[in-house]
Parts: C-alpha cells; structure tokens; sequence
C-alpha cells in the first residue's frame, strides 16, 4: 500500500514538473507584461508536434528537445512583436481575446499541418527503459522528467535571483512604469520575456512528446491546468508556479487513486477555494 | 451586313451552349447519394479514415459495374467529431442540404444513442458499421436504423466465453468512460457470471475519460488491487496510449489474464507493432486471416493493394454496408425509404467477414465473431492471432426478446 | 433612430418570411441563430453592459438545456414548462454562483466563472446514473406546445422555428427594456468606473449579482430552447468552449450596441456555413478574423458600421 501512495505520489510529481514548466512560462508573461496567454496551451502542443518533426528529419531525441523549444520561442516572439505588441495599451479583454484567436488559429494549423488523427513519439534508447522503484518497475523517462523539473527551477530561479538580467526582469514585472524610468527598454524586455515563455512552453511540449500521444487537442486540456496552476500559486509568481504545479499534480494522482468519480473536478475546486478565501494566491501579492 | 454575321454567330453560340448544357441523353440518371458520418478528428481518426478506405473501395468497385440501378453512387463525408451533439447537425446537414438518399456510419456508442432517436424524423436509412452499443438494435431500436457489423452484446459474449477458459475468478475493468466502456463492463459481468457462477467482480475498476492523456496513475491503481483478470474495452488511440504506457510499469509481466475486447484492430496493432505484447486474448469485428473465402481474399487483396495496409474491420464493415445497400435497392428495385427497409430485413449476403443475416426482429446482422491470442509472426509487420477462435454469431447473439428491442 | 427601427421591423419581416423562400436546412441554421444569439445577448448584460467578462455563462446555458431535457422526456412536459423548469434551475445556480463571484473583479472573476461553470461541467459528466454522463439525454420525443388545451407539435423544424422566433424576440425585448432602464443605466456605470458608482453610494457588489443572475436566466431560458432543438442535452454544453462562443459572437457583432451579439451570432454562423463548404478548418479563418477585428475593428462589426453610419468613423 505503501508503494503504491509512493509511486502515485511520484506520478503526480511527474505531472507537476511538466505543467511547471508551461506555467512557469505562462506565469512570468502575466506578470511582466500583464498578458494573460491564452495561446500558451497551443505553444506547449506546437513544442511537442515540433519535437514530432525533428524526429522524423534527425531521429534524434536531444536534438528535437534542443530544437523545438526555440522554434516555439522564435513564433511567440513574432507573434508578440507583430500582433500583441499593438494591442498594449487597451482593455484587457482584447489582449484576452487575441491570445484567444491564436489559440485557434494554432490548433486548426497543426491539424493542417500534420493532420487530425494522433501521433506517437519514442523517447530516446537511453530513457526508454524501466527501473525499480520500491520493487516496482517505473519507467526510467518519467523519473528523468522529475529531476529535470526541479533542476530547470533551479537554474531559473539561480536566473532570476541571481543574476543582473533577471532582476531587471522581476523588477519590471512589479512595476513597470518605474523600471522604465530607470532606462530598462521595456518593449523590447517584452519581446524577450514572451520568447522566453513560448521557449518553455516549448520545451514542455517537447518532453512530454515520448509520454502521452500527440495529437490537436493537446493544448486545449493544458491551457486550463495551467490557468489554474498559475491563480493557485499566485499570478507573477515564479515560486507559486512551482508549488501550484506539484500540488496540482499530486491532487490529480491521488484524486484518480482515490476518488476516481470526482477527480475531474478536483482542479476546479481547488481554484474555486483558493479564489474565495485567498485570491491572491499562495505565494501572489496583494491584489 | 456586320450586324447579320454577328446576329448568326450569336445564334450559333446560344444553341451552342444549349446543346452542351443540356443533361447527356435520359440515360444519365441523378446519381445516388449517401451521407456516411464517421469520426475524422482526434484520437480516432484512423477509424473514419479506415471507414472512408472501406467505402470508396465498395464505392468504386460498384461504379465501375455500372453503379446501383444504373446510377452513379456518391458519397459524402461529414466527422462526428465523436460528439452527439455534432453528429445530429452533420445528419441534417446531409438530409437537408445535400439531400442524400442514404445513410451510413457512426464509430462512437454514444453519438449512435443521440442519432437514432432522430432518424424518424430525417426519415433516412442508417446502416451502423461500427458504434456498438446494444440499445440501437435494442431498447432504442427503430425501424430505420439497422448495424452490420459485430455489436456489443456479441463482440462481449464471445469474450465471455474466451474468459471462463482462462480461470481467472476476480476481475476488473478498464475501459473509456461513456456508454461503450460502462455497457461492455455490465454485459461482460452477464455472461461470464453465466458461465462462471463462482467469478468475482472488484469494487476496484478504472473508467478513463475517453481520450485521456495520461494513464499512468490508472496503471498503478488498478495493478495495486491485484486482479487475476483484467478485462479492457479501451479501443483506437486511447488502447495504443494505454498499452504503450502499461508496458512501461510491467502491467503485461504480472500474469494478469488479460482480455481487450477491441485489441485486434488493426489501427492499434500497426500503431503498436511489437510493443503490443504477445499472448494477449484480442477480440475485434473482423479479422483480415479468420475468414478463407474467396470473397475475403479478393477483399484483402484489393485493399492491401490501394492502401498498403490490411484492412481493419472498420474499413470491412463500411465495405459491406455499401454492398448490403446496393442488395437491398436492386431486391427492392427502387431507392424508397420504406421499400428498402423491408429488403433489408431479412438480407442475406456474403460478405468478407462471412455469411450476413440482418435479422428482421431488431436490425442487427447476425455474424461470425473471432477472437484470438497475439502472436508474433515473421510474415506479418503486426501481432496476429494465434490461435483464433471463431465463435458463429447464433451461439453469442442474445435473442430478438432479450435485446428489448420492440420495432414500431 | 427611426433608420434604425426601420430596418429592425425589416430584419423582423425578413425572418417571419424565411421559411417559405429557404430550404429547410437554412431554417435550422436560423433557429441556431437566434437560439444561440439569446445566449449572448444575455452574456453580453454582463459583459457590454456591467463591465463583467465570465468564463462560466455556459453553466447556466447547459444546465436550462438539461432541465427542459428532464421534464420533456421523463414528463413529457410542453415548451413552456420545459422553459419554466430551465429558467428556475439556471437562476437559483446563477444566483448562487453569482453571489460568491462578484467579490472579485476582472481575472479573477473570470477565472473563478470558469472555475465554477467547469464545476457543473464535471457534475453533468460523472453523474452518469442521473444525467447519463458524457453520453448526455437523449432519445426524448418532439417538444409540444400545450395551449388552451390544445397539444401542438414542435417536431417540424419551421414550426420549432417560428416558435424560437416568438420566444427570443419577446426575450430579447424583454432585455432591451432592462438595458433601458434605471437599473440597466446603472450597471453601464459600474462597467465605466465601478469606484465612482461606489463613492456615489451605489452597492457594487449587489447590482453586479443582480445583473449576474439575470444573464443567467435568459441563458437558462436560451439553453431550454435548445436542447429541444438538438433532440438531446449534452455536457458540452456546459463546458468553457461553450462559453467562448458568446464572447466571441459579442465581439463579431459589438459589445457596445444591444443588438451587437445577435448579429455576431448570425456572422459566426454564416462563417462556419460558408467555411466548411470548403475545408473543414473554419477556426482558422475564425482566428484570423478575430485577430483583424481586435486590431483593427475593437468596436466589432456591427458597432464599427454604426459608427460609421453616425458620422465620424
């Protein structure tokens, strides 16, 4: 019994670090330029349907982890400079409803692209076996994804924290006017911020490709996750995305183990408490 | 004089264009429409791709004879997307707009129960070829929808039987949460309670969304519960996800008996190749190697050769459903609704899978159903069955009374 | 103005008229039209009128739809029970959800409608014993109409039509008078500067609850329409997809005017006709349209073209 909470608890982690990722994206674009990405769902499918690609033309995991990633990161950017970056000054809604619009067009191109039905990916030769957990066999990819989660937040808040790029970054996100003043070049920070979200986004995609299958609803399912993920730990809210995420993760794993009626509407739920008696969020600020 | 010439030219230019506008002769007849609605999108969409395979072979086959009473059959597609809701729009769509004759189609159970209903009022002809839920032949039957394909009830009691042999006394289930999964796991508690009277069914079962992502915590809870007998309704890209990541946390080690009811489709072997495990016990509603008739080796043969593949028994079933409508209309002769519903009724014909009755009482074809044990095999790129098992379709159909079925 | 009502008694004239010039299929588009249209008009209270952006006003929508689906097919009931019974069970949800939502504001409001509205999606999709899960209710009988005991059929799709004609051209009336109102001048003023309205004494919070559950019994009363229609009720109805399509026919059409989201409505409709003659991915074309339209048209259609029409464009 033991075992299995522990190997639930570590499909739930599983799950967390991947949604990490996309949140962590989704989360510092709201909070640097106030965007809500409603794209940011598509960006992460795009990143595992480009992974798709380089496989078929290198067939070379590494390769399209390394690739995809900034080919996500380099359409968020164009889309940020030519389109969004229009729409700044206006309501939010608009800003709401654009992303909305790439949400759409992205899904319907990627059904174009590589058609509706659903593809598969392998993970690569060293990742594709199975290890013993507690005696029971796990497989070896799923255990790479949870390291690499907390080593990625690592390196990102050693980014943030840590260096002087990051801090200009964090200190835009808390007062952009300010930081303006200071001399900070704040649309072209914009651009570089929303390319960094997409590259995450990306390469949340990319590493997931190996796992689930691949197909046109991906980002529709995700978008929401993270929505969620993202007002749990608390909106701009780098340390928020992360525990947002493993929490979301681990409720997901032990609502499918125990309460398998209801599990769909355990995310929902925690959104609804957390919004009602502290809608800041875990780790947000005062709203 | 100019004026003259141009007067004559403009003549000759008008009768022109009547002469060629005109319909070729009253040989040409309207061609004969049907509307086939298959899900084309998502997780399934090989198996309206397979279905649509199937019709255009039947479909080209027929025109190249001559077509059925002498007209052109054409046939239009429209996905379900594998929603009701969508599917009720894409048939008025068809009966409406483009104003077919006739229809076919339906992969999902429960886009079959919110379609059926309305077919009296479409006053169409649905031959199901696929959606297996026993209600549409049964407590929801009407006179205008008929299946000619293996449906549930049949497709579950052969795997019963399968079942009973193995020894397995506690079993659970995984399968998609919506009508198909649920139904499968009510009738497969049925029949082997039948065969079985001492067989235990967990508290413990798993019923994924359909299209579910990620199904690993499903994998260790169900494991954790430690059946003998696992029995898996799961089908199309949700089979191949599952059995992909099942593998990774040794479902297929544990000596569990396992038994996938949809398992020996060929989508989900050539998705799968070698990572579907041997010694599995697969059903399906039709394998390509079960049948030695002629009929079924031209079919083979035919499909293997336009589309590279071995047909899957989506593409069969739709096959044979263009192929009961052109018996049906020529016994018939005539293309009215009423008519050929009566001679559909009671329609013999032989098809790939083997002889077809389409038994009057409810509209559901009556047929052989072959189960098997994956096995690998040098000739073939995919798992096949070794040994198979062919049970007749009178020893698993229930009878006309216990379907539910009163035909208005 | 008289411009206006005269093309209005037009429009009116023209949909009266259209069954006798369409074909049956164009009849049931327009039932979706108006149908759907109902539904954002009524988010559009919200929305255009009180500044409120929900995620969730599917719920009350799906559940309407789910409600007219129980009566008719376990009782049998006529329209206007089906309509009663839709317009009861989204009000008491509305003002339930909308008491605990309107403590916040902007996204977070949003977020916490999605939330909720989700929430409903999940009870109608695992509660398979009562609302037969992801397999909806079907299978009920052509809606009726009970009058002065006279029973009438609903099934055929232009007497279904004509009665959806009657239903939301009264609802939508209905509506317009309470845009027109005190009341309704009052939300516009929560929507421009919900702090000014404060400082001038006015509850915020209560007059936003009150606009919240008026949406959404004119979407319950739409979703009663339209189960009927569909001959079933299915979760989807109630899922946040569901819910995007009022904001974007409102946007199509125009927030600003009433009848803004009616006519985006009929161009979202319109687009999907004319697009899926060709392909089969229409929200593409969806997308870009939209992309163009907050560019360059934030006004949406309708609103940019009477703009125009005043004057000054």
């Amino acid at each position: 019994m033991m075992e299995t909470l522990i190997i639930t608890a570590l499909n739930g982690l599983s799950l967390g670090t991947l949604l990490f990722l996309i949140s962590m994206g989704l989360t510092t674009i709201f909070g640097v330029m106030g965007v809500l990405n409603f794209a940011h769902g598509s960006l992460y499918m795009l990143g595992a349907y480009m992974c798709l690609q380089a496989m078929r033309l290198f067939h070379n995991f590494w390769l399209g982890l390394l690739v995809a990633p900034l080919a996500v990161g380099l359409l968020g950017m164009a889309i940020e400079v030519q389109f969004l970056r229009k729409i700044y000054d206006r309501h939010l809604t608009l800003q709401l409803l654009l992303t909305f619009a790439f949400l759409l067009i992205l899904d319907d191109a990627v059904r174009i692209l590589w058609g509706a039905g659903y593809h598969t990916v392998d993970p690569p030769r060293l990742l594709a076996g199975t290890l013993r957990v507690l005696g029971r066999p796990y497989p070896v990819y799923s255990l790479f994804i949870l390291v690499l989660g907390p080593a990625v937040g690592l390196a990102l808040w050693a980014f943030f924290y840590r260096t002087k790029v990051g801090m200009i970054v964090r200190a835009a996100a808390m007062d952009r006017e300010m930081a303006s003043s200071l001399g900070v070049n704040v649309p072209k920070l914009f651009t570089y911020v929303f390319f960094f979200g997409s590259w995450l986004a990306g390469l949340g995609g990319a590493l997931a490709a190996p796992l689930r299958a691949i197909g046109p609803a991906m980002g529709e399912k995700i978008i929401i996750e993270s929505f969620i993920v993202v007002v749990i730990g608390g909106l701009g809210s780098f340390p928020g995305a992360f525990i947002g995420a493993m929490i979301f993760g681990l409720f997901d794993a032990f609502g499918i183990h125990f309460v398998p009626r209801i599990h769909m509407a355990i995310p929902f739920i925690l959104l609804a408490a957390v919004l009602l008696w502290r809608p800041r969020g875990l780790f947000g600020e005062e709203i | 004089m100019k004026g003259k010439g141009v007067l004559s030219v403009f003549i000759l230019v008008i009768f022109g264009v009547f002469v060629l506008g005109m319909p070729q002769g009253a040989v040409a007849k309207k061609p004969l429409k049907i509307g086939a609605v298959y899900i084309l999108s998502g997780a399934f969409a090989t198996y309206g791709q397979f279905a649509r395979n199937g019709i255009n072979l039947a479909v080209d086959e027929i025109n190249a004879k001559g077509g059925i009473l002498g007209r052109k059959v054409e046939v239009t597609f429209e996905d379900s997307k594998a929603k009701p809701a969508v599917a009720i729009r894409a048939f008025r769509k068809l009966v409406y707009e483009e104003k077919v004759d006739f229809l076919v189609g339906l992969d999902s159970s429960g886009v079959a129960l919110g379609v059926v209903p309305t077919l009296p009022e479409l006053k169409r002809i649905l031959i199901i070829t696929h959606a297996a839920t026993p209600d549409v032949t049964g407590k929801k039957c009407n006179k205008y929808a008929f299946r000619i394909s293996v449906n549930l009830n049949q497709n579950v009691g052969a795997g019963a039987r399968i079942a009973a042999k193995t020894g397995a006394k506690r079993w659970t289930t995984i399968g998609p949460d919506y009508a198909f999964g649920h139904q499968s796991w009510e009738y497969f508690q049925k029949y082997l309670k039948k065969l079985v009277p001492d067989a235990v069914f967990m508290e413990k079962v798993a019923f994924p969304k359909l299209a579910t992502e990620d199904y690993s915590t499903y994998i260790t809870s169900i494991m954790d519960a430690n059946p003998e007998g696992v029995f898996i309704s799961l089908w199309g890209g949700d089979l191949v996800n599952f059995v992909r990541q099942a593998n990774a946390y040794g479902f297929f080690k544990k000596g569990y008996k396992v038994l996938m009811s949809l398992g020996a489709a060929t989508e989900v072997l050539y998705a799968l190749k070698d990572k579907m495990p041997e010694g599995v016990w697969v059903g399906t509603r039709y394998w390509f190697l079960a049948n030695p008739s002629p009929t079924n080796k031209r079919f083979v043969e035919a499909y293997k050769k336009r589309y590279n593949a071995y047909p899957s028994y989506n593409a069969q079933n739709a096959y044979t459903a263009i192929y009961a409508l052109k018996a049906a209309i020529e016994k018939a002769k005539s293309t009215k609704t009423e008519a050929v519903i009566k001679a559909l009724e009671g329609l013999r014909i032989e098809a790939p899978v083997g002889k077809i009755y389409i038994r009057p009482q409810d509209h559901q074809a009556i047929l052989n159903v072959t189960w098997g044990k994956t096995a690998a095999d040098p000739n073939y790129p995919i798992r096949i069955l070794k040994p198979m098992v062919t049970f007749s379709g009178e020893e698993v159909t229930p009878s006309p009374e216990e379907t539910g079925c009163k035909m208005k | 103005m008289r411009v206006q009502g005269l093309l209005g008694i037009l429009v009116l004239l023209a949909l009266i008229l259209l069954p006798s010039f369409l074909p049956i299929y164009f009849v049931l588009l327009f039932t979706e039209i108006l149908i759907m249209g109902l539904f954002a008009l009524s988010f559009n209270l919200l929305f255009g009128y009180t500044g409120l952006l929900s995620f969730g006003h599917a719920a009350f929508f799906g559940l309407g739809g789910y409600a007219a689906a129980f009566l008719i097919r376990d009782w049998g009931a006529s329209m206007a029970l089906a309509m009663l019974a839709g317009v009861i069970v989204a009000g008491a949800a509305a003002v339930l959800i909308g008491y605990l939502s309107v403590r916040l504001d902007e996204i977070y409001f949003a977020m916490l409608t999605l939330g909720f509205g989700m929430m409903f999606f999940t009870l109608v999709h695992q509660w398979r014993e009562v609302t037969g899960g992801s397999d909806g209710i079907t299978g009920f009988g052509s809606p009726t109409l009970k009058l002065f005991g006279l029973t009438l059929s609903l099934g055929h799709p232009v007497h279904y039509y004509y009665f959806a004609l009657a239903v939301v051209v009264g609802s939508s009336y209905l509506l317009w008078r309470i845009t027109r109102s005190p009341f309704g001048l009052l939300l516009l003023s929560l929507r421009e500067n919900p702090e000014r309205a404060a400082f001038l004494g006015v509850d915020v919070r209560r007059y936003r609850w009150f606009a919240f559950v008026i949406a959404g019994i004119f979407a319950g009363l739409a979703g009663s329409l339209f189960s009927p229609f569909d001959r079933m009720a299915s979760p989807t109805m109630l899922h946040w997809t569901k819910s995007a399509e009022p904001v974007l026919m409102s946007i199509l059409g125009g927030a600003n005017l009433f009848l803004g989201p009616m006519v985006g409505a009929a161009i979202f409709f319109f687009l999907e006709h004319i697009i899926t003659k060709f392909t089969t991915s229409w929200m593409i074309f969806l997308g870009a349209i939209l992309v163009l339209l907050v560019i360059f048209f934030p006004e949406g259609i309708l609103g940019t073209v009477v703009r125009r029409g005043h004057g000054k464009g």
